[in-house]
């Protein structure tokens, strides 16, 4: 049995991190923080931050994935017109996104837990979850994120809190499996157009740990 | 509004939330059952004095407010209010209403924004969709929560509304939409 096999076994499990202290770190000074969520709520994140003025989104944009949309194939012998065809599941999967993000106008993220979201969205449909968060971004936004790099390691459905700035807590998701989609880091951050990679560090356990840092478009 | 046994002296001061009433009789008291059926294990919000309860069959369509603790097991549709009392929302609880109370303990289903004056506790058993106002918070491991918590601990020891800055809602809710400015959150997060 592999080390990642075994370590798959034992939940809840706590995985080390390097990369969430500076990102914590550097809002120490502000008296309200703004976190982003991809899951449920956990209970290690909700104490974790309970001990200062912030408020926790947790948009639980997993559930969206349940229910993918698809765009239904002509049968008349015509050609598929591949680009139209994207083009509509891009919108399709943004519709959605916009609903699962449905905050107040004036929401802005200081960090954004996004743990291992990416790795089951296809490019559509990260670039659909990329744009329907923009809004709620600010050039000082950070984000973190596992990225899938090879298939065959048992990284995934699992659910991530935060114990203590350095500490992930993982466990079994209550939900489905879903399809993951295994990528290397650059397509990733191609698809994220308000993010760049700030650090990254590649776990023993297959994924590729990133801390992320907004680089918003100007005008 | 419900129907209490004020003069049964015998009630524990110190027994946790109280049962479900099983017999579905309309707003029954909340006896002092020994082994509640699904007693939480943590009584994280003190039962100091009884609490009026509204039974697991009773379906309520409109505003609920009181001057006393309240244990709902029934369904509502609405708003509950209790200023400066607890509400306990137990496992057989549906609820699509906004919640304002002192403390508020959800072991059923909400759906609607809560806000606890004082403290908010979410248990394992809990499904929840809305927003959450607070100086305090408890979620237990297993609870499923989806929306948004606004935490502030500087009013832990007071009684006063949390007076989030901006109003957190996806759906109307009269109790957080009416305070505060949107700009002053957003200003105040800039590192």
């Amino acid at each position: 049995m592999t080390l990642a096999a075994r370590e798959s076994l034992a939940y809840p499990e706590t995985l080390p991190t390097r990369l969430v202290p500076d990102l914590i770190d550097r809002f120490q000074k502000v008296d309200y923080l703004q976190v982003f969520d991809t899951g449920f709520a956990v209970s290690e994140t909700v104490e974790h931050f309970a001990t200062r003025k912030c408020r926790l989104h947790f948009s639980a944009v997993y559930e969206v994935l349940h229910n993918p949309p698809v765009i239904a194939a002509k049968k008349d012998g015509r050609l598929v017109d591949k680009k139209a065809q994207d083009q509509a599941l891009y919108q399709d999967w943004k519709v959605r996104f916009d609903k699962a993000l449905n905050y107040p106008k004036g929401t802005q993220f200081d960090v954004c837990f996004f743990w291992d979201f990416f790795n089951y969205l296809d490019d559509i449909a990260l670039k659909a979850f990329s744009d329907s968060l923009s809004p709620f971004l600010k050039e000082t936004t950070v984000g973190h994120a596992y990225v899938l790099l090879k298939e065959g390691y048992p990284v995934l459905n699992r659910t991530f809190g935060l114990a203590a700035k350095d500490e992930i807590i993982v466990r079994q998701a209550h939900w489905p499996a879903l399809t993951a989609y295994a990528r290397p880091q650059a397509r990733v951050t191609s698809m994220l157009q308000d993010f760049r990679v700030n650090h990254s560090v590649l776990r023993r356990d297959g994924l590729l740990e990133i801390s992320l840092k907004a680089q918003m478009a100007t005008l | 509004m419900f129907d209490r046994n004020k003069d049964k002296p015998s009630v524990k001061p110190e027994s946790p939330s109280p049962a479900s009433s099983n017999s579905g009789t309309n707003m029954s008291q909340s006896t002092p059952s020994p082994a509640p059926s699904h007693a939480p294990s943590t009584p994280s919000v003190s039962s100091s004095s009884k609490s009026a309860v509204l039974g697991a069959t009773i379906k309520v369509k409109g505003d609920i407010s009181g001057e006393e603790n309240l244990l709902i097991e029934g369904q509502v549709e609405g708003s509950v209010s209790l200023a400066s009392h607890e509400l306990t929302i137990g496992k057989t609880g549906k609820l699509s209403a906004n919640l304002t109370a002192k403390t508020i303990r959800i072991d059923g289903e909400v759906e609607g924004d809560i806000t606890g004056k004082e403290k908010v506790v979410v248990t394992s058993t809990s499904q929840i969709k809305g927003n959450i106002v607070t100086p305090k918070m408890t979620l237990e491991e297993g609870a499923r929560f989806k929306g948004t918590i606004d935490i502030d601990p500087a009013h832990a020891n007071s009684s006063a509304s949390p007076s989030p800055s901006v109003a957190p809602s996806s759906k109307p809710a009269s109790s957080s939409a009416s305070s505060g400015s949107n700009s002053s959150s957003s200003g105040s997060s800039n590192s």
